[in-house]
């Protein structure tokens, strides 16, 4: 299962800044070609969301996730649930993305993008 | 007598007022728990003595023992144990260390570990008074151990002054938990008195005796004292703005060793909170 950081449901929907903080996930099933939005719960803690927004993407059974970028937390989660991320650096809409991500157009990520949200945490 | 000094909006006199306070006492102590940007030292100029690290512990997760169920990430509120594919993930600048991951933990796979978030310093001031005042660590989320501590080492201090965090989270309501009376110091601003009012509410909650002290008397506009009259809130003291106490607070001078008529205000406010001790 593929998932996209969103602004709004629905594959038209522009593609989300943030990860952990992003409004929703537009998840799509590559095999059944059916797009299905969940809201991003995660985007209400007060610490933490990037951890938490992981915990949701794998309990959504996703193995693939397409971010603009992702903070040291969430990288070390994303790792340790084993799911792949690319990155976007373009704003477009979920569809474009992922026909970018089809098109081998956008880069896996492996290390963190943005520094911690937390003072002196280093990953 | 264990007084707080506090105020909803920051930049309004608190440690300013504590620490005048603290130099016309015979006999008090100060602590600051304003640990994430103490200042109450620089005023008061203290010769350490004595310092120590402020420990908070966080989860370890015995791998061979833990099976994934998952319970400690659904149980933590922080978000700081993260139950992962293989393993368990802890983000220790997360945890709250509550001890409740610990205590769901079906496999008995939790242990802690120690770590310092921050010091505590104790010294004497250039005044001759005790003084302590905790730093917390860049980066921590928050300074309540650090404080607790605070509170304890002075627990059996006679005159205790408690230079508080400003508003009204957490860090403030652990400072002013054992406080028989509370400074309200605000400006005469419509912040003040907004930032000011939220203050009042949370004294009530607890239940702790308050007066205000006016700081800045003369800016802004009246509101403030007619806010304190219809709450029936006792005003202590009002200290003029006046551009020469900058100027002599700018140079880090307590500004009642350098200034008599401003030590008289700051007299006569210890005087009206030490009368209060009988009504406590």
């Amino acid at each position: 299962m593929l998932a996209v950081c969103a602004k709004q449901p629905g594959l038209d929907s522009t593609v989300e800044e943030r990860f952990g903080r992003a409004e929703y996930f537009v998840l799509f099933d590559e095999e059944k070609n059916m797009p299905q939005s969940i809201e991003n719960k995660a985007k209400f803690e007060s610490g933490g969301a990037g951890g938490t927004a992981v915990r949701l993407l794998n309990e959504n059974g996703v193995d693939v996730v397409l971010v603009p970028e992702l903070g040291p937390k969430a990288m070390d989660a994303i790792k340790a649930f084993e799911i792949t991320a690319y990155r976007y650096t373009e704003q477009k809409s979920v569809r474009e993305i992922i026909e970018d991500y089809k098109n081998g157009k956008l880069s896996k990520i492996d290390t963190s993008t943005t520094a911690s949200k937390h003072g002196m945490y280093k990953a | 007598m264990k007084i707080a000094i506090l105020s909803g909006k920051g930049g309004t006199g608190k440690t300013t007022v504590a620490t005048n306070l603290l130099s016309v006492s015979d006999s008090g102590v100060l602590i600051d728990t304003d640990v994430e940007e103490p200042n109450s030292h620089l005023f008061l100029k203290p010769q350490i003595q004595k310092t120590e690290a402020i420990k908070k512990r966080y989860p370890i997760v015995d791998e061979s023992l833990c099976d994934l169920c998952g319970a400690c990430g659904d149980f933590c509120r922080f978000n700081a144990i993260l139950p992962a594919k293989k393993s368990v993930l802890v983000f220790k600048e997360l945890c709250h260390d509550c001890g409740g991951c610990q205590m769901v933990c079906p496999n008995d796979a939790i242990r802690y570990k120690e770590r310092s978030i921050g010091m505590v310093y104790s010294g004497h001031t250039i005044t001759g008074h005790e003084m302590h005042y905790g730093e917390l660590t860049v980066g921590e989320i928050s300074g309540v151990p650090i404080i607790e501590r605070l509170r304890e080492i002075t627990m059996d201090d006679d005159l205790v002054l408690i230079d508080c965090p400003p508003g009204t989270a957490c860090s403030t309501v652990a400072a002013i938990d054992s406080a028989d009376f509370a400074i309200l110091v605000a400006e005469p601003t419509p912040f003040g008195v907004s930032d000011m009012k939220m203050v009042v509410e949370l004294l009530r909650d607890l239940g702790i005796a308050m007066g205000v002290v006016v700081n800045k008397d003369g800016l802004g506009d009246k509101d403030i004292y007619q806010y304190c009259e219809s709450e029936d809130i006792q005003i202590l003291g009002r200290i003029p703005f006046k551009k020469e106490y900058a100027r002599k607070y700018a140079g880090g001078n307590l500004i009642s060793q350098v200034d008599d008529e401003y030590k008289s205000i700051i007299e006569g406010i210890l005087k009206q909170v030490m009368s209060q001790k009988e009504v406590v």
